[in-house]
Order: structure tokens, then sequence, then C-alpha cells
């Protein structure tokens, strides 16, 4: 088994040396995942559920009972998160590519203009983590702090994916090229041998050779193809005593600056050519150093002769000789295998180097507690998933992008794994997607990652899209926002619609719709709690969730109960606006859309009666009743609200008839609540008049009767039956 | 990278006078609520690993003996929690608005138990608000929450000498056709069908799967697990995610972990058993394939991917199966 990660919790639930004492005490430890970032919340518990556990408290007491939140994942912070960022734009654009490619056919790739964008993307990735390297460099001076991940890292990751996109991502036509020079360009630039400080404090020495650091310095400087800095010092072998040396020297300097590289030919063939005849040189000098007699090969202090013959060697491109240089210069696999390439066998292609690289690992083996040496033999080993598991150590972002591309160019397995049903690119984009999670921020990011991953990564996308923090937390009387970090008391109910926004964008995008009406539900209750309930309709019209709009325009009339008429017909000028816009929505259902013209029109009869707009009102009211809009619940509410108007003494507000529309409909109710069903009918009503009881309600009914009764008799002494009022409003309705 | 990080959070104090027994974050992790032998419930605001410190955690007091097991339902439905109790109630908690108890109102008192209730679980969202409980008087129970503030309850025979933990089968089940989401706006949904369908934990030794059938309107007993030695103490349904197998996770008195595995719908359940024994950090267990001590809690991540278990020796291991099929311990953690 594999035990990667061991998790100590601090500060200690029990002090150290007590565990056992905790045990006996009869708890256990738990522990239950947050949805939000994957921490676990920990906490001691009594382990014994279904029995009384009081004889546990006598053993062991804990005031607290402490809850602790442990994590597997380091959050991204600061550069890091820039990093995350930016870089995520360069693997959308790689998604991209592989979508048009799946559009255009597989072979699209495989073309040069396929080919060059593939190239220009991995360069992106390189520059991007040497940006980020050179500034996590410089962190220390500024002012934002020092950066979540050391300049090291970033190096690491840079040297990484260079070497990556030296050994398979060449450019377009150069697959087949040799790869020695840009090996060594590679190692040069991440590995830096020897040091200019050697360099400075040999160059101010009048007689060089005689410091112990100036042949390992002129032989890695040969070693690395730094032919500037290795002519300059054999030259000061000029003022040697030795006249061999000085001959000796004097003929390897030009040699040194004349060796052929392959960027300065056109055809390979010359490169060959010119090889050929440089290597013959080589062999001459040879042969004039081996007549340099036994005795003469020695000055004060050294062998020069033998330093000199290893120096050779390795233009020569003597494996043996490269090998115990690199030995005895401490130098590592990389040195020799990349010196393979430049001088024992030139025309060494890509897809030659396993074999060479396995022979020399086998004698100097990569350091398996340094991932990313670990990571660089499998690349120059020809071994793409084995250099997966190590970048996936080094750092997930690095095992994800990695395998993005490597799944691109082929180099990788495209089928699932029968068991994960995940793919090895599906896996580690995945396992970073899941180290992005713990900072709910990144959502984006996350769920942009994970629906690239197939079945499973839209699945866990899903997760993380409905979960989207949009809670509402309140700090005395202020609202906070949860859904970002954002700065106490900037951010408001606003925010959330931002965050719901945002969220409904993205299910848009990915085609999620099932996800955006779950969290327009959601989005929905929260709002109907702040009393937001114009955007609770629409959110709740947005998921089509019907039976929940019927609920929010309840909640509305509710407030007309509670609150008065006042507040009511406030709360309707925030729903009235989405009425026209459901109305018009397919599928709607009619029962609730019912209920929401309820709600408008009743709160615009209180508008007009508070406006004392009474003929509007009175028309209203009618209107409510002969369209069949008013619940039951509320007849008596309203049957009782009419008695002003009925009994208004200026004028006649109602029609003959519309007064016996009234007297119907107040007849049934009291028919209906002497058959018992009197809740039905004045359930509001008495909600109304908190406390009163069905005959409270049914008595103040009975004012309605009475003034209805002498409605009548008022159009009857009039004897016009009201109709003048009648045919100016209700010719249509009566 | 570093592979672990310990908390260097506040722990929450949970000012519970006596000991806890639950502690369950909400959907979005922000709230964390916990239930004790003090007989109360409590609610906290959770920001980044610690209680917020602007808002107090309220108080719910209604049980009368000491509280199991607490649940979130899904926020779609509301702020809405139960607990149950060796009171052999099961209590559903709303909050509404903002009164000074944190608005919390108790909206519910399932009374049809017996006797102690031992753990309530939430069904998936897309099967409505549904609560199902396991208690020891032998039964389980279901509640259902219907539009008009009612509840309906189904209630029958679990496990004859008491029920110790109920877990819901995802809404969707694997191995059905994977549906891509169709729906599109303006357009009614055109939801996968789904299934009401719970893994039951008991003394008898047995787990026990329950269907809904529609026709009938009842609850049936569908597959019975056998396995374990010893009381189950608890059961997780894994959730779907997206491969076309099923997971259950049982934890038993008799000191296994046992993983249950369904390839297709049609498939007998297949029986794995964690084996602890080679984990470096565990000390000599007393046989392969068994924990040092009795197994209390299995819980499934999010993504379904990694399992928790707490055992009685103090520790909870994290499982996660890998690339050959094998399950093995990715993470421990020590009081």
């Amino acid at each position: 088994m594999n035990v990667t990660g061991h998790l100590g919790l601090f500060p200690p639930l029990v002090p150290p040396g007590h565990a056992g004492d905790f045990l006996q005490s009869g708890r256990v430890l738990l522990s239950t995942t947050s949805p939000l970032n994957d921490t676990l919340a920990v906490f001691a518990a009594a382990n014994v559920p279904g029995v009384q556990s009081s004889q546990h408290t006598a053993v062991y007491s804990s005031d607290d009972q402490p809850i602790f939140f442990a994590s597997s994942e380091v959050t991204p912070s600061s550069e890091r998160r820039l990093f995350i960022g930016d870089t995520s734009i360069i693997f959308a654009a790689l998604q991209n590519l592989t979508n048009t490619a799946r559009a255009r056919g597989p072979e699209w790739l495989q073309n040069e203009e396929g080919q060059r964008m593939i190239r220009k993307l991995a360069m992106d990735y390189i520059n991007f983590t040497k940006e980020c390297w050179i500034h996590a460099s410089q962190a220390p001076s500024q002012p934002e702090g020092s950066p979540q991940f050391s300049d090291d890292h970033y190096r690491s990751l840079y040297a990484c994916l260079s070497l990556f996109a030296v050994l398979y991502v060449p450019e377009y036509g150069f697959e087949d090229a040799p790869v020695g020079d840009d090996l060594m360009e590679w190692l040069n630039i991440h590995f830096i041998e020897p040091s200019t400080e050697e360099g400075d404090h040999l160059s101010g020495l009048e007689r060089p050779w005689q410091d112990e650091t100036f042949w390992p310095y002129l032989l890695r400087a040969t070693l690395r193809g730094l032919s500037k800095a290795a002519t300059f010092f054999i030259g000061t072998l000029s003022r040697h005593s030795s006249a061999d040396l000085r001959r000796l020297s004097g003929q390897v300097s030009p040699l040194l600056s004349s060796q052929p590289r392959l960027q300065n030919f056109s055809t390979e063939r010359d490169f060959a050519y010119a090889s050929h005849r440089w290597k013959d040189k080589i062999k001459t000098l040879r042969i004039e150093m081996d007549g340099v007699p036994e005795a003469d090969r020695q000055d004060e202090f050294d062998n020069w002769w033998d330093r000199l013959s290893d120096l050779i060697g390795i233009l020569e491109g003597r494996g043996e000789v490269i090998q115990k240089v690199c030995e005895d210069l401490g130098a590592d696999w990389k040195e020799v295998c990349v010196a393979w390439g430049v001088f024992t066998d030139t025309r060494l292609r890509r897809q030659d180097l396993p074999d060479i690289v396995a022979r020399i690992l086998e004698e100097m083996p990569p350091d398996p507690t340094n991932p990313e040496d670990m990571m660089h033999a499998a690349l120059f080993n020809g071994d793409p998933a084995r250099a997966l598991i190590h970048a996936a150590h080094i750092d997930p972002w690095l095992g994800a992008h990695l395998a993005d591309m490597m799944e691109v160019l082929s180099l990788i397995e495209i089928e699932a794994n029968e068991e994960s049903g995940l793919s090895l690119r599906n896996h580690y984009v995945l396992s970073y997607a899941q180290y992005l999670h713990s900072d709910p921020a990144l959502w984006r990011i996350t769920v942009a990652y994970m629906f690239s991953c197939g079945e499973i990564g839209i699945r866990s996308a899903d997760e993380v899209l409905a979960r989207v923090p949009m809670g509402l937390r309140r700090t005395g009387d202020k609202l906070i926002g949860s859904g970002e970090k954002t700065t106490e008391g900037t951010s408001n109910l606003t925010d959330l619609a931002r965050v719901v926004k945002d969220v409904n964008a993205t299910c848009y995008e990915y085609q999620r719709e099932e996800v955006r009406r779950v969290v327009c539900r959601i989005a929905a209750q929260i709002f109907v709690q702040e009393k937001e309930y114009g955007l609770a309709l629409s959110y709740c019209s947005s998921a089509e969730d019907w039976p929940g709009l019927g609920r929010v325009v309840d909640r509305v009339l509710e407030e007309y109960i509670d609150a008065g008429p006042d507040q009511f017909t406030h709360y309707v000028a925030s729903i009235a606006p989405s009425l026209q816009a459901v109305r018009t929505q397919p599928g709607a259902q009619g029962i609730f859309i019912h209920r929401l013209i309820f709600a408008v029109r009743y709160a615009e009869f209180h508008q007009r009666l508070k406006n004392q707009d009474l003929y509007d009102a009175a028309a209203d009211l009618m209107s409510m009743f002969q369209e069949d809009l008013v619940p039951k619940s509320w007849w008596g509410a309203i049957l009782c609200e009419a008695v002003t108007l009925i009994q208004h003494n200026a004028v006649l507000l109602f029609s003959y008839a519309s007064a016996c529309i009234l007297l119907q409909r107040l007849e049934e109710v009291f028919t209906r609540a002497d058959q018992g069903s009197g809740d039905d009918y004045l359930r509001v009503l008495m909600a109304k008049s908190k406390g009163s009881t069905l005959q409270d309600a049914l008595t103040r009914l009975q004012a309605t009767r009475l003034a209805l009764a002498k409605y009548f008799a008022r159009c009857a002494m009039i004897g016009t039956g009201g109709k003048q009022i009648a045919e100016r409003r209700f010719s249509v309705g009566v | 990278m570093p592979s672990a990080t310990t908390s260097g959070a506040v722990p929450i104090e949970t000012a519970h006078e006596d000991m806890i027994h639950d502690a369950q974050l909400d959907y979005y992790g922000k709230r964390l609520a916990t239930c004790s032998s003090d007989r109360t419930v409590k609610v906290f605001d959770v920001v980044d690993g610690e209680a917020s410190k602007s808002s107090p955690g309220h108080t719910l007091k209604g049980h009368t003996g000491p509280v199991w097991q607490v649940a979130w339902a899904h926020p779609k439905f509301g702020h809405i929690l139960a607990s149950c109790s060796y009171d052999g109630k099961v209590l559903i908690w709303k909050e509404e608005g903002q009164g000074p108890a944190g608005g919390w109102v108790k909206s519910k008192e399932h009374t049809l138990h017996t006797a102690s209730v031992n753990s309530v679980s939430w069904a998936p969202h897309e099967l409505g608000a549904i609560l199902a409980c396991a208690s020891s008087d032998g039964k389980l129970s279901v509640l259902t929450f219907k539009d008009e503030g009612q509840w309906g309850a189904d209630i029958f025979n679990g496990h004859a000498i008491g029920c110790n933990a109920v877990s819901w089968a995802p809404a969707t089940q694997p191995g059905s056709l994977i549906q891509p989401s169709t729906a599109i706006p303006g357009q009614p949904s055109t939801q996968s069908p789904s299934v009401k369908r719970f893994a039951s934990a008991g003394c008898d030794n047995l787990v026990k799967i329950w269907g809904y059938r529609d026709d009938t309107q009842s609850w049936v007993e569908e597959e019975t697990l056998e396995g374990h030695t010893d009381w189950v103490r608890d059961v997780a349904w894994a959730p779907n995610i997206g491969l076309p197998r099923s997971y259950i996770a049982t934890a038993s008195q008799d000191k296994t972990v046992v993983i249950w595995t369904k390839d297709t719908p049609a498939a007998p359940w297949v029986k794995t058993t964690l084996d602890p024994s080679t984990a470096s950090t565990s000390p000599s267990p007393a046989a392969p394939g068994k924990f040092p001590d009795v197994v209390w809690r299995v819980s499934w991540s999010l993504a379904g991917n990694i399992l928790a278990v707490s055992c009685g020796d103090g520790k909870v291991t994290l499982w996660k199966e890998n690339l050959r099929g094998n399950w093995e311990c990715v993470s421990d953690m020590a009081s």
C-alpha cells in the first residue's frame, strides 16, 4: 500500500502520547468532507450511537468539543493564481485546436498548419513558466510578498517543458533532423556550467593553468560546446613553459571554434561532410599528440598531456572519455547523453536517442529522490507515460498540461482505462482540476478543465457548478455575499445576482441545462428569503419551475397579510414586469401564472384605492371576480374590503349586475361555511386579523352583506339599477 | 509539492456541553451543523475553515435525548436540516428569515418510531425533499415533503434487531444509458428516469437495498448484501460519477470495510474487502483485511472517488481505487 499523505491535527486534538486515553474514553475520530473545497472537517465523537453515552463523559470530557479543518491541497495564492489563470488560456486554445481537428478530421493535426499551432502553444507554455520563474525570483523585493512556490519550482517546470518541446514538439519539418545541438542548447540554458565566477577567477590569473580549476573549467566548457570560453583559455597556454603544449594548444584553438554546427548548414549532407572533415583534423592532432615523448607530458603542476588528451577525446567523441570526464567533473547522465549527440554521433536522431540513453542510464542512473531528474530521464528515454508520473509528482499542473499535449501528439494511450474509465490524459487533467477545486473562487477554470474530461469530467464539473458559492451571510445588519473573496461591505445581493448570472452563462456554454435549472432554483430560494421577489420570480421562470413560481407569488401575497397593502404593492411592483415575459413562455403552467396575474391585479386595485381612483378600483374588483382570478381563500378578504366601495356615498360605483355578482359570491361563502368548508374561503381574512376565528370572519362579512343590502336599496331608490354606471364600465362584462 | 498539510486554522469550538455525535457541512460547505449528547443541534457559519467571527452559532433545542445525526436538505428546498435522536424522534428544522434564534424553527416532528432513531439521510434532490430514517425499533421510515407544506410518511420493517444507517442511491442509475443533458431553455425538461432507492445497514449483519414501487406505492426489499459477520455500522452509496458501475461502502463491528460493486444494473453485487494490513502506518492488525478496531463510519467524497473510513483506532483513512482496480489507502489522519 502506498500511503502518500499523513495528516496530523494542529493544534492537537489529543495531547501527544495520550491517544490511548482518547480511545478508552469511547471516542472516535470522524470526518466530513466539505463540498466547497474538499477539505475535511474532523472531530472527535462518541462512538456508540443507539445507547446513552453519559458513561463516556465521565471518563473523558472536553470543554470545547472542537472541530478541525484539514486539507491535503495547498490552496493557490498570489503568483500561483496568476499562473493558473494565464496558462488556462493556452489550455483553452489547445482545446479549440483539438475540437477543430475533430471537425476537420484527425489528419489535420498532422499537417503543417496543425503541427505549427501545437508547437506555438507549447512555446506559449514555456514562455509563461519562464516569465513566472523570473517573476518569482524577483518576488522577495516585491510589494505583494513572497511567492507561494519558489522560483526553483518554476525553473523546474520551465526546464521540463523545454525539454519536452525539444524532444517531442520539434519545428515542423525538423522532426527527423539531428537533435544534438538543440539538446545542448537546452542543457546550457537550464543547467549552466561552468559558472561565470570560475571563468572570471581564472581570467584574472597570470598563469591560470596553475590553478586547480583550470583544466576542469576548460573540459567543461569544451563538453558544453562553449567554444569561445574554451578557445580563450586554450589561448592562455601559449604562455606555457612546455613547447609541445604551446604548439598543440595553438592547433586546438582553431578546431574548437570551427566545429561544424547544424544550424550553419543548409543541408544535412553539407553538415555531415564538414563534420567528417573536422573529425579528420582532430585525428591528425591526436597523432601529433601521441608523438610527444612520455617525459615531456608533465609540467610542474600537472600531467597536462592527460588533460589535453581528455579534451581531444571529447572532440573525437569517445564515449568512454566523455563519461569519465563527466564523472570526474560531477556531471550527471544528462551531460553524457547531450555530449553524445554533439561529439560522438553528430547525426543522432530523436528516435535513436532512447537506445543511447538506456545504455548511459545503466551506468549513471538518475537520482530517484529528484522527480525532476527522473522526469528528464523518462523524456530522454522515450517514455512519455512514465514522464507523466514524475511530472504530476512535481506539480499536478505539469502532469495535466503535458498529458494534454501528449494526447494531441499521440504520444500516449488514448483509450480509457477499464477500471477507472479514464484515459491517461483525463486522469492527469482531472487530478489538476481537483487541486484547483481547493480554491472555490477558481470555479470557472476548474470546470473548464473538468469539462474536457469526458463523462466523468462532466459529472464532476456539474457538482462544482451546482455548488458555486452563492449563499449569503449576515454580518450585523449587512448582507455579505460569499461567492468570491471580496472585501467586506462591497458585495451584496447584486453580487449574488452576478454569480448566478455567471454560472448560468457557464451552464449555457457547456450545455448543462439540468444544472442551470438547479442553480436557478436555489437562487430563487435565496432571493425569496431576502424578499427580492422580482429576481426570485425570474429565476423560477428561468428554471421553468412553475410550482416554485407559484410559491413565490404566495409569499408576495403573504406580505399583504403580514405587512398590509403598501408593502404588498411595493413588492408586486418588482414582480409585475415578469408577468408579460412569463405569459409568453412556452410550457408555463396556467394555474401558477393565474396566481401571478391575481397578485398583479390585486396590487393595482390597492394602488387605485390609495389614489382614491374609486371607479377604477371598483372595476378592478369586479373584473378579478368575473375573470375568476381570485383564489377561493381570498374571497372573504376581498369581499370584506369591498365594503368601503359599496358604502361610498357620493356615487354608486357598481352596476346593479355587479352588485348581484358580489352578493352571489358572498352567499357562496356563507353556504360553504355552513357546510364546513369556511376555511377554504376565509383563510386569508382570518390570517389578516390575527387570531380571529371562523366565526369572527363570518361576522365581519355580515357587514358586507348589510352594505350590499343598503346598496340595492339605493339602486332601487334611484330607480336606475345603476345602469348608467354599468353602461360606462361594464357593458361588455355584464 | 507538499502532499499534505495540517490545518493552521483555529478549530471551531462548538461549546456543546456533552460529546458530539455528528457534524455535517451544508451543500456549499459554508455552514456546519453539529449534534450532541447535550440534546441540542448547533449551526455555525464557516469561513475559511474557521467559525465566522461575525455571526454566533445557533442552538436548536427540541430533542429530549442525545442527538445522533444531522443532515442538510438540498438548498433548492430552502435551509432545511433534519436531526434524529435517542428520543425516537426525527425533527425537521427550517430557517425562516433572520430571527433572534437565527430564524431556525421546528417545522415537523416525526414520531412514528418507538426507539432511538440512529440515522437520517436526504434523497437526491431530483427526487424531491425525501428523508429516510433508520431506527433501533427495527424499522425504516421515509418522509416525503409535499408541495402544500404537508409531509407523508412510510414506515416498514427493515432489520429485525435494529437499523443503524441509511444511504440513498444516486438519482440516475449508473449503467442506465448515459443521457446527455438535452434540455434546452424554453423546452420542457427531459430528465433521465430517476430511481427511488436506498441501502440500509442493520444489527442483523446485513445490508439491504430498498426500492420504491410506483404501482403499489410501497417500498420493496430488492436485494440483501450478506458478508459481514457482525453489526453493520454504516453504509454509503457512492455518487454516480459517470462510470457504468455502482459502488456501496459498508463499515462494520467486525472490523472490516466492504466495497460492493455492481457493473451493470442486472449484474450481481461483487464484494471487495479493504485491506489495511499492508498500510505502513497501521500497527500490525489482527488479520489481513481487518482494521485494528471497529469501523464506525464510511463516507464518499463529492466526486465519489475517495472514501473516508473512521476506525475505532482513532484514525481516519482515505481510500482510492487505483488504475488497476485495487483499493489503496492514500492518506491517514490521526487525532
